[in-house]
């Protein structure tokens, strides 16, 4: 279990317990932090985008082709950063503890 | 004397009728004129349920039936919208390569859908006046070109007869007919076993019987091309067998030859050719398939470890040559 930070997008902050091995996407939706996750994980919805906090975003295995296509393609509606994510390529372990992420606004 | 071989005795009864995999290849779906502009249809062949559409621009696309989306079924209220079919469910829209090329509602394209066809088409083609599909179990791009037929695509030939016949039993063994030279004395009852060559290069395998008398090639499984030739009259046979599931095919046949002047004695005897092909002509000790063959066919079982004996024709070479049509796992190739 490790316990994850998350900024929601009206700014409050919240600790949010991440069992391991599970999808970041599903663990914000089940928090009801705004993250809807409609795809279920297949990167075809762009609903669980979040800016990781740098210092975190280095240590996540990088984005594969199909995220990163749809980073690109919500660009034109959202802001995206180097450090942009789609949650649910993220998998939960322990070395992810005590990580900060945002979520992005809406697409 | 050893013990008996209890083998041979028995293993009719684990023999299939059918055990091969829907082959590998161009195969025909209908005639080009039998599907208008904008025209959906659902057709069952090659062991599944297809969409067959025509579109806008005269395009002709064979989809699998249900959306990559939800599911619906396209072939129920479906619609040819442009270059597309729409989805009746949410008219997400797929051109004839199985392109996503619309989704009405959604702000952003899924990457999947930008990067690759998510409905599966298969490759089509328009030639001879028909339609015809690529069909490969695993989705690869055609291996070959269907060959020019020059009686089909050229002026001066008579418009082809047509026959068309369903068979229970897969298209190997319709064409095993073709290197069996001696069902054709058995059989069909001609006076004596045709010499005959055959050989094998590729997808082509091709063969001369009774010198000269039958010359004809086979483009992979689904296509051959024979041509008859008597008193230098020749008349051609194309046959188009479709598998339609595992154990069920359709035998498609066109027949035609030269448009020679009515009275002839050439058009007399591209005639009786043409007869002679389908049943039984006048003046031809020997049957066609059509009053022979159906009846072994429609009750065999496939041997894949047949009793030939110095008499029989070329069959081991032409399974060989067959089974490069078949993709599948080891243990059902094992039973081809
Ligand atoms: S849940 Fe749809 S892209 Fe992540
Ligand atoms: S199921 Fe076809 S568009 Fe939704
Ligand atoms: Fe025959």
């Amino acid at each position: 279990m490790a316990e994850v930070h998350v900024t929601d997008r009206d700014g409050n902050v919240s600790a949010v317990d991440a069992p391991g091995g599970r999808p970041l996407m599903e663990v914000l939706r089940d928090a009801n932090l705004g993250v809807e996750g409609i795809c279920g994980g297949a990167c075809s919805c762009g609903t669980c985008h979040v800016y990781v906090d740098p210092q975190w975003a280095e240590r996540l295995p990088p984005a594969g082709e199909d995220e990163q296509m749809m980073l690109d393609a919500i660009k034109e509606f959202v802001d995206v950063r180097p450090t942009s994510r789609l949650s649910c390529q993220i998998t939960v372990d322990d070395s992810l503890a005590g990580m900060t992420v945002e979520i992005a606004p809406e697409v | 004397m050893g013990a008996i071989n209890t083998k041979i005795l028995l293993e009719s009864k684990d023999l299939e009728r059918c055990p091969f995999p829907i082959p590998v290849g161009w195969f025909f779906v209908d005639f080009s004129e039998n599907l208008q502009t904008s025209e959906i249809r659902n057709i069952e062949i090659l062991g599944q349920e297809w969409v067959l559409f025509r579109n806008e621009g005269g395009k002709v696309g064979m989809t699998d039936p249900y959306c990559p989306h939800l599911g619906a079924h396209m072939g129920h209220g479906g619609k040819v919208v442009g270059d597309n079919l729409r989805c009746p469910f949410h008219h997400w829209e797929y051109n004839t390569e199985g392109w996503c090329k619309n989704i009405p509602y959604g702000k952003i394209t899924p990457p999947i859908v930008k990067k690759q066809a998510i409905l599966r088409a298969l490759p089509v083609v328009e030639r001879y006046g028909m339609i015809w599909a690529w069909y490969h179990p695993e989705c690869e791009a055609p291996q070959w070109e269907l060959p020019a037929i020059p009686e089909l695509e050229e002026p001066g030939h008579v418009k082809p007869r047509r026959g068309s016949w369903p068979v229970n039993t897969a298209i190997q063994e319709i064409a095993e007919n073709g290197v069996d030279f001696a069902h054709l004395k058995f059989l069909h009852g001609s006076p004596a076993i045709p010499p005959a060559e055959v050989s094998f290069d590729g997808h082509i395998s091709s063969v001369n019987m009774a010198n000269g008398y039958i010359v004809g090639k086979g483009y992979g499984p689904g296509l051959n091309v024979f041509h008859f030739t008597q008193e230098g009259v020749t008349a051609t046979m194309v046959s188009y067998s479709v598998p339609i599931t595992a154990e069920k095919s359709q035998m498609n046949m066109s027949f035609t030859h030269k448009d020679f002047p009515e009275g002839s004695r050439e058009l007399a005897i591209a005639k009786k050719l043409v007869d002679h092909m389908i049943g039984q002509a006048e003046g031809e000790e020997s049957a066609g398939f059509e009053s022979v063959d159906f009846i072994v066919w429609n009750h065999k079982k496939y041997r894949p470890n047949p009793l030939l004996c110095d008499g029989d024709g070329p069959i081991v070479q032409y399974r060989k040559w067959f089974k490069q049509f078949y993709v599948a796992d080891p243990e059902t190739l094992a039973k081809i």
